[in-house]
């Protein structure tokens, strides 16, 4: 690499003013370089200026490893050439094996740095920006100016997409376009929750965000994922396919940006953004509403990236927890804890591995409230894995009362979303920042209001603290199929009237609107029926209580099923493999092997297309074993 | 209420424009507010309710505090209250970001003192405490939320029997008239009344009153059979078939 240098000094001198520029234009408060230009107008100085800092990347240059370099040279080719399977390699692997190697602890090199490698591409560079500040946030600690410039570039990049005349002939696996959406998001969040805490803030932080204007406004992300979904026609897209529309009159509906693989995926990934958004902001309707159109099944499209298959789910769940709908929340839960429990050997290896095992712990978490509050028997594997996680919150929910209430509290905290406020402090309003500061000062706590988790947790547990008696109630009732309400009271010690009352929240407990699952009609994420969640029925007959339960006959079906299948596997794996050789005569049985060439590699790599007659032959050839015998026979 | 969630997410009395607004892009646009805030008074005067369109009002003072008005927010909060055991009104108070105290409005922002008080009442309703609610609601103290703003909510105190109805007719098979008084404070010929309009009954001889059956409070025991569906087998029999 160090022997291009040359060409490449040339092409940098070319560029050098708009680096120049582009330092001096961003607006983030770099007093001096803006006014260098305007109040002292002698060459001289800029000119300075653009060498010490063509200098300057000279030496950054020069401190890149030569394999860096290669491997951005090779990343840029590819992009360019839309080779989706070396983009891959490069984005998947290799930007992970040079981050572990060389830049685990600092940035990797600015854009403006490597530019010469990749003849100043900018469709290049906003994508290499794209990771290098993704790498900031995730590995190191990002500053103000991190902030604001990675929520440029992603306006460069979205830009960029919909902003040209016709689709862009970019390419970017499906894995990548989902992690833009996703960061973009992350990003957003993160920048929300550093804003919201006045405290501790530099003075220059202070103006900034006074003077930050639509910088990572909930407005300006919106518009990007609205946008997104509009020019991708994604919502037609998915009814026109529901409805077995055919390739050409979907194509027409979604028109010339629909149809490109990166359009329709953006679209797709940026209703589930919008989930995610609305959640964050506290708005579990809407959240579950932007998902009408979405199938929430496990051949849908999102869920060919796991990542976003994980967080479809977690958030639609989340969303019914805050709707009390837990027997919603406990299947969405289920099923995709079972999802990630049947990849977990694909995942190890995936460079998403933990996050996707965190989220999937505090799914554990939010399955193990819904399972307190809606006790259902629908998986008990799931359910054991939860007990076995959260044995301790586990206890002090059975043991009720106050201690029960601080476990479901460290359970939502665990669990819940990093819940956002939607509008900064006033820190463009002197005054009220001084009073927002002033009290702060005495109690070392954020102000009151501005931390949306702990309203998110009071309303929660206020509904908790509603249900916390029906247990007790429950376990009383369970015991009796009538029973005087004098007496339970005096069981339970209360007062009758309190307890008839505490009755009726437990009938109002013990019913739930839920999707009808299986029902053919695709409905949205909000409609549902109502559906009793309980065993155990009562009524109240002027005094007295009468009391029913249903129970649940013993099942057979899954055992059998799941048996049968495994059944089945073993079979099939018995019939693919190689025959051993008889012990007897393995000198014969080699001879044989070696002159039927075919008959033994036609059974090690038997597919089920197999035709019997080569299993058949092997087995005549080689194995007097009677057993093997028997199979081979059945078949003919 | 009936037993799905459809009249929730769109009631029938939901005007197209409405719709179009809760349902579109439209809905994030600050110029729609007023739309909005018209229909909540028109739900407050005619005893009609629209969940949907009343977070889209919150939706929008969210993301522009500057059209914050803390009458819509009560009035909002108070036709949630009357929607329990739904969870309305968390989430709508979910939707309501502390603001600074907002120097613009001409008088002291009432919501900081009501919205503890419409709490409390949420959780007396969820909690099926109704003679506690009862109580509070009519309580002094309140006196400034009733001459304010109830006063104005038609049918503010039939909407909370509502609640009362749909608690007890799921609970009870029969209940003594002076509980259901309490629970819906009426009495005397009041009372009388409202459970002759219930179309439900008095025994004269105890004076207890007889709850139709309905789906709720019609229990039996029942043992639940295993029903296989088709697509359970499908593998064992596509194997099968594959195989042979």
């Amino acid at each position: 690499m160090a022997h291009q240098q040359m060409p490449i000094w040339a092409t940098e001198a070319d560029i050098d003013e708009d680096v120049d520029l582009s330092l001096a234009i961003g607006n983030y408060g770099h007093g001096h370089f803006e006014d260098a230009p305007i109040q002292h107008p002698q060459l001289d100085e800029t000119a300075m200026i653009a060498i010490q800092q063509h200098m300057a990347q000279q030496a950054a240059f020069s401190q890149i490893p030569d394999v860096v370099k290669a491997f951005i040279v090779r990343f840029h080719q590819a992009v360019l050439e839309n080779n989706l399977e070396e983009i891959t390699i490069a984005y998947e692997s290799g930007w992970n094996k040079y981050t572990e190697k060389f830049y685990s602890r600092t940035e990797w090199p600015e854009a403006e740095i490597i530019a010469p490698l990749v003849n100043d591409d900018p469709i290049f560079l906003i994508l290499y920006r794209e990771l290098y500040y993704r790498h900031v946030y995730s590995r190191l600690q990002p500053n103000i100016d991190d902030r604001f410039h990675s929520y440029e570039n992603s306006c460069e990049l979205f830009n960029y997409l919909l902003n040209s005349d016709g689709p862009v002939k970019l390419e970017l696996p499906e894995q990548w376009l989902w992690d833009i959406i996703d960061e973009f998001i992350y990003q957003y969040q993160v920048f929300c929750t550093w804003r919201s805490k006045v405290k501790n803030k530099t003075d220059d932080e202070l103006v900034m965000l006074a003077e930050g204007g639509p910088v990572w406004s909930s407005y300006s992300v919106l518009n990007v994922l609205y946008s997104l979904m509009q020019k991708s026609k994604i919502n037609e897209y998915i009814v026109a396919t529901r409805e077995g529309k055919s390739q050409e009159e979907i194509g027409e509906i979604v028109g010339e940006f629909g149809q490109r693989p990166l359009y329709r995926m953006l679209g797709y990934f940026s209703i589930i953004g919008l989930l995610r958004v609305h959640v964050l902001l506290g708005d579990f309707t809407l959240a579950l509403k932007v998902m009408e159109s979405v199938e929430l099944n496990q051949k849908s499209p999102f869920t060919r990236v796991t990542a976003c298959h994980v967080t479809t789910y977690y958030y639609v769940g989340f969303c019914y927890i805050m709707l009390r709908r837990y027997p919603d929340a406990i299947r969405t839960f289920v099923t995709i804890l079972n999802f990630i429990m049947r990849m977990r050997q694909y995942h190890t290896r995936s460079y998403q591995y933990d996050q996707i095992s965190k989220t999937a712990d505090r799914m554990y978490a939010l399955f193990a409230i819904c399972n307190a509050l809606s006790p259902s028997r629908l998986d008990d594997n799931i359910a054991n894995i939860a007990k076995e996680r959260f044995g301790e919150q586990y206890a002090k929910i059975a043991r009720g009362g106050q201690e029960a209430l601080s476990a479901f509290e460290e359970l939502f905290l665990y669990a819940c979303p990093k819940f956002i406020t939607a509008n900064p402090p006033p820190y463009e309003d002197n005054t009220a920042m001084t009073d927002l500061l002033a009290p702060a000062d005495a109690a070392d706590t954020a102000p009151p209001g501005y931390d949306a988790t702990q309203r998110h947790l009071s309303l929660f547990l206020a509904d908790i603290a509603a249900q916390l008696p029906v247990p007790t109630l429950r376990s009383f009732l369970k015991l009796y199929t009538s029973l005087d309400a004098k007496k339970l009271a005096n069981f339970l010690d209360v007062d009758e009237e309190e307890m008839v009352q505490e009755m009726m929240v437990m009938k109002q407990a013990s019913k739930s609107l839920s999707r009808v699952p299986g029902g053919g009609e695709i409905t949205s994420l909000l409609d549902g029926r109502v559906i009793t969640t309980s065993d155990l029925n009562f009524i109240i007959d002027e005094n007295m209580v009468h009391i029913t339960e249903s129970t649940v006959g013993r099942r057979y079906a899954g055992w059998f099923i799941k048996n049968t299948e495994r059944a089945q596997k073993i079979f099939d794996d018995l019939k693919h493999m190689p025959l051993p050789a008889p012990p007897a005569s393995a000198a014969n049985a080699s001879s044989h092997r070696s002159t039927h060439p075919g008959a033994a590699s036609g059974a090690i790599a038997a597919s089920a297309a197999t035709p019997a007659g080569t299993a058949k032959e092997t087995t005549d050839a080689q194995a007097p074993a009677p057993r093997k015998v028997a199979w081979g026979g059945a078949r003919a | 209420m009936d037993n799905t969630a459809a009249s929730w997410i769109t009631p029938p009395s939901r005007p197209e424009l409405i719709e179009n607004l809760v349902s579109g892009v439209d809905r994030y646009n600050p110029n729609n507010v007023g739309i909005l805030e018209d229909y909540l008074y028109h739900q407050i005067r005619n005893e009609e309710y629209d969940c949907l369109a009343n977070l889209a009002i919150l939706k929008l003072y969210q993301f522009n505090p500057e059209l914050y008005n803390p009458d819509v927010v009560i009035n909002i909060l108070i036709k949630a209250l009357t929607a329990s055991p739904l969870p309305d009104f968390n989430l709508c108070v979910s939707l309501l970001d502390e603001r600074p105290v907002n120097a613009q409005l001409d008088e002291p922002d009432p919501l900081p003192t009501h919205l503890p008080i419409l709490r409390g009442l949420n959780d007396l309703l969820f909690r099926c405490r109704f003679p506690a609610f009862w109580d509070i609601y009519r309580s002094d103290d309140l006196e400034s939320l009733r001459d304010n703003y109830t006063v104005e909510v038609a049918g503010f105190d039939n909407a909370v029997r509502g609640v009362v109805v749909r608690a007890v007719k799921a609970a009870f098979t029969r209940i003594s008239t002076a509980r259901l008084g309490s629970y819906l404070a009426l009495s005397g010929d009041d009372l009388a009344e409202y459970i002759a309009k219930l179309g439900w009954t008095i025994e004269p001889a105890t004076s207890v009153v007889r709850v139709p059956p309905n789906p709720e409070n019609q229990i039996e025991a029942t043992v639940v059979q295993e029903s296989i569906k088709l697509p359970q087998l499908a593998k064992v029999i596509s194997h099968s078939v594959s195989k042979a």
